[in-house]
Formats: structure tokens, sequence, C-alpha cells
């Protein structure tokens, strides 16, 4: 029931996303048949016969609604027109500027998540002591860090100084680092954070003093008892962040030259390349839709204390 | 009035007193400019371009002989209003409307968490670039920008403690002493959220600085010939090999602005907790 529940929020937010990303060429001034014609012959000048028999062709005469209906059937057969600026169908471009993005994302996030779960637990099994209060500072200052300050920098120690990193592009893992090393670190601050917080909780919590008092030792009571409960909170946050990082590193990719969604959207906007805008904002709102749905799924199937409560919340 | 936390004379936890002081001083710094900038912001000096720091120019000039400190005052001005413009109308939008929400239930409460899961889910700045890019560049569409993403954090929290505090006790009992629905929450629910919205629009201002610096970066935000830290970065880019203190004094503003805000907030967090 749950899941059915989802799945219908989920389709009826992608009707209306979609309707909003089909509107953008009537919200934009301009003429939208001038702006398909392009978009389908990626000509700059079209002749007026043309355009009054594309203005025939496409319906652009016929109500809102029913030309929608069109576009939408298009796009679900993964036509979004052409772009603008290159010329080649839409979703082609979208489909390697995601992947690029996705191992992007997914590389930081892993980066954030190997470093931040260890120190998150550390402060909070040393929590109020020095450790503590050490990691808690200084994860806070990372979030105030922009990311388009730290990447100079880091270009300019790495790349410039030392000449042991390329200082742009998408070529091999050594172009990642630097990249992936810029996007980790607000992640891994508020995941330090959330580890913390939710491990200090755990650490408290009665079946901890129960696994320590049937003799386990501490290092295993935590991988065993600690860790997995205190995981949850972060899975959490984690798709969040997997979401928001698949369109949200705009400014790491352009810093970077890196061919991926963000600077794709960038260029698109930029240059008002509508098709691109729009095939993008669908991909982009269904990915991360999909994202948290499944998320929420998951979540309920692995922690059933959820399940009873979640209606209420 | 019941205040479910009361304000006892505690000292302030050390990031509260570090946040407070150094948001202060910035914030004085930036009031007085007017009256202190040493030179016009946007004078340039080709004769003078990328001069390094001297008596004169005290953080040098850039790659136009402009005066670096004279931009950088200048330049806080437009981060930080434009920052605290936004947040403050995000700030009344979304908890207004999470306390309507949390009241009204039905329907327009389901529409509107529908609404705040999907912005939540797109990012803030893909949607701004979108807007800045149908409406054209200028303060109205920054602003509009993100205040649209930016009410929705405040929605969620505003509801999930008006919803909270309207299961407690003395909510049911000035209900049945016969208080208007409205009295109840400016009398009872309002002042007992203050808090935890505070605290979250304080850690959200950092956010925002940043994302504002962001757009700005990105060409889309604010325009020549006025200019924000952002924007600066940007501009300095080029010359990053050549005079590193371009890039590296509009950023360091940034961060510092952002972290004395963030810390404040995190002061805040810890107090409440405190008496909890």
């Amino acid at each position: 029931m749950f899941v059915l529940k989802r799945v219908g929020v989920l389709a009826v937010t992608l009707l209306v996303v979609s309707f909003v990303a089909f509107l953008i060429p009537y919200l934009t001034p301009g003429d939208p048949a001038r702006k398909i014609l392009r978009a389908r012959l990626g000509d700059l000048d079209v002749d007026p016969a043309a355009l009054e028999a594309l203005r025939h062709e496409y319906g652009l005469d016929r109500p809102l609604l029913s030309q929608y209906w069109d576009w939408l059937g298009n796009a679900v057969r993964g036509d979004f027109g052409l772009s603008y600026t290159s010329r080649t169908p839409v979703i082609d471009m979208i489909g390697s500027a995601l992947t690029i993005t996705a191992m992007l994302a997914a590389t930081a996030l892993l980066i954030a998540i190997v470093v931040a779960v260890p120190l998150g637990s550390l402060a909070a099994v040393r929590h109020g002591r020095p450790t503590d209060t050490a990691i808690t500072t200084v994860t806070q200052g990372f979030v105030a860090l922009p990311e388009y300050w730290l990447a100079p920098v880091l270009i300019l120690v790495f790349a410039l100084h030392l000449g042991a990193l390329p200082s742009a592009g998408w070529a091999g893992p050594a172009s990642m680092v630097l990249p992936c090393l810029t996007l980790a670190l607000r992640p891994m601050s508020y995941f330090t954070q959330v580890t913390r917080a939710s491990m200090i909780d755990v650490l408290a919590a009665p079946h901890m003093t129960a696994a320590r008092a049937r003799g386990l030792p501490f290092g295993v009571a935590m991988l065993r008892h600690g860790i997995r409960n205190a995981l949850l909170p972060v899975i959490t946050l984690f798709s969040v962040w997997l979401a928001g990082l698949l369109g949200g590193s705009v400014v790491v990719e352009v810093i970077f030259s890196i061919p991926g969604m963000g600077r794709l959207m960038y260029e698109s906007v930029v240059n008002n390349d509508v098709p691109a805008i729009q095939a993008a904002i669908v991909c982009l709102v269904a990915l991360a839709v999909l994202i948290t749905t499944v998320t929420d799924v998951v979540y309920r199937l692995v922690n059933p204390a959820v399940r009873s409560s979640h209606g209420a919340a | 009035m019941v205040l479910l936390e009361r304000t006892r004379r505690r000292p302030w936890p050390p990031s509260l007193v570090v946040g407070t002081g150094l948001f202060a001083v910035i914030l004085l710094v930036l009031l007085v400019t007017p009256w202190v900038i040493p030179f016009d912001p946007a004078a340039q000096d080709l004769d003078n371009r990328l001069a390094p720091a001297d008596g004169t120019h005290l953080f040098g000039t850039d790659h136009l002989g402009r005066d670096v400190l004279s931009r950088l005052l200048d330049g806080g001005r437009f981060s930080v209003s434009i920052a605290a413009t936004t947040l403050a109308i995000s700030a009344v939008t979304g908890t207004l409307v999470g306390i309507v929400c949390a009241r009204r239930g039905g329907w327009l409460d389901e529409l509107v968490t529908r609404m705040c899961d999907v912005l939540l889910a797109f990012p803030e700045i893909i949607v701004a670039m979108f807007l800045v890019a149908i409406l054209g560049t200028n303060y109205l569409t920054l602003i509009l920008a993100l205040v649209i993403t930016g009410w929705t954090p405040f929605a969620r929290l505003a509801r999930g403690v008006t919803l909270e505090i309207e299961a407690r006790d003395f909510v049911e009992a000035a209900r049945t002493l016969g208080c208007g629905r409205w009295f109840i929450v400016f009398r009872h629910i309002l002042p007992n959220a203050l808090g935890p919205l505070l605290a979250h629009a304080a850690l959200r201002f950092g956010h925002k600085l940043i994302t504002v610096g962001a757009l700005s970066y990105l060409g889309l935000g604010v325009q020549p010939p006025d200019a924000d830290w952002g924007s600066m970065l940007a501009a300095a880019q080029p010359y990053l090999t050549r005079d590193p203190g371009l890039v590296l004094y509009p950023g360091l503003a940034i961060f510092l602005t952002a972290l004395s805000v963030t810390l404040i907030g995190q002061g805040i967090n810890v107090r409440r907790n405190r008496r909890a």
C-alpha cells in the first residue's frame, strides 16, 4: 500500500514537472514555432513558409494540453528534439553527461562516507573531549567553504605549483582527483556530523549496554550493534546528496571543465538551448524522485520501527 | 503564553560567542563602508594593473587596476544584503506556509509537502539558473530565484514544530478556554517555534551566501559594473598564478562570513539542547 502510494505520487510529480518543462518555450520570449523548428532542424534562419507549415503540422494552434500530450509521447520515447547548439539529439547529450556526473558524484560521496563514518564515530566515542571538539569544529568550518574557492586553491597547489595533477578536463583517474575532493568536502562534513549525532544516541542506548554486559569487547559491540544502527540517518542523507549532486555539481564541473550534467545545464541556460533544458529538467527530476522513493521504500524494509510510526510523522 | 524552553542565564557556548563577535565585526565594517571606502570600487587605473599590496592599495589592485580592498568592501554589501534578503523572505514565507499546512491539514498539506519534496530534490542552483534564463539577470530575479527553493526547508520545519506543539496540553487548554485559531498561533505556537526556526535560519545563511556567490561566479548573479564576492572571484580566475591573492581574498571573505553565521546557528542549537 505504501509502495503503491509512493509510486502514484512519483507519477503525478513527473507529470507536473514535465508540464512545466514543456511550457518553457512558451514562457521565454519569442515564437515557439521558430524555436521548435530550430530544435528539429537545427536551422538558424527559417523561411516563413516552413514556419507556417510547422505551425499547422505540429498543431500549435491546437489547445495547449493536446500539444503537451504529443510532446510527452515523444519524451517518453526519449525524443526531446535536437539541441540548438550541437544539433545532435538532446537525449544522447544527456546520456553521456549523466554518466560522467554519476561517476563524479558517486566517487565523491564514497570518499565522503569512507572518511565521515569513522571520523563521526570517533567523535561520538570521545564525546565532549578534545578529539570530539576538534572534529566537530573542523567539519563545521568546512561547511562554510565555497567550492568555487576551494577548487582554485587546490588547482593552484596541486596542479600549478606541484604539477602533480591535471588542473582541468576529464581524462582518466588523475583528472578525477581534484574535482572529487572538492565535491566530497561538504557532504563529508554533514555526514560526519550526522554520524556523530546518531552514534551518540546509539552508544547511550540500552542494547549497547546489554551487548557490553554480555561481555562483547567494545570494538565488536560497536561493529555489530553500534554502527549498523547509527548508519540509518546517514543512508537517508546519502540519497538526498546523491540526488542533489547529479545536478548540483554545476560549479565544480564548470571550473574543472568536466563535460557532465552540471556544465551541460549551465551551457544550455547560457545559450538558451530550450530542448536541452527541458530534457535536463525532466531527466534530473525523474532520477531525483526515483532515488528518494527507492530510499524511502528500502528504509522501511531495513528498519521495521519506521513502518508503524511513519504514517503519523 | 507557555514557553517550552525557559530562558535561563547561562554562559553562551563558545561557538555562539565567536560567531556573534565575528559577524558583528563584518557587519559593522560593511555598514560603515560608504564612509571609509578608500577608492571608487569601479575606478580603473590601467597603468597600475595587478599591483601588489602597498601603502596606498592595502590589498593591491586587480586586472583593471581597481583597488581590491574597496571592491571587497563594496562587493560584501551586495553579497551579504542579497543573501540576507532572500533568507528573510524565505524564512517568513516558509514559516507561514508550514504553520498553515499543519493547522489545515488535508489536501493543501499533502500538496505543499509534495511540492517541497520536488523542490528539495532539485538543486537550488539549477532552479535559480533556469529562472535567470527565463526572466533575465537582475536583482529581483536573483532574489526570486533563491526564494522559490529557499522557503521549503522552513515550511517543513515549521510544519513539524507546529504539529509537535499543537499536541501539547497547554494548547489544548487554550482551545478549551475558547482561544481562537490564530490567537493560539501567535501566542503559543510562534514563540515556541522561534528557537528552532532561528537556529535553522542561521545555519541556512552561509548556504545562501555561498549560493549567491556561485550564481555570480557563473555570471548569472550580480552583473558588472557592480561586483560581489562571487563575481570578483570569477574575474580573478585567469590571474590565479600571477596574483593568487585576487582569488583568495573574496573567497576568504565568503568563508569567514558564512562561518560566523553558521557558528551562531550551531551555538543556538547547543543552547537549546542544553536546556532540553
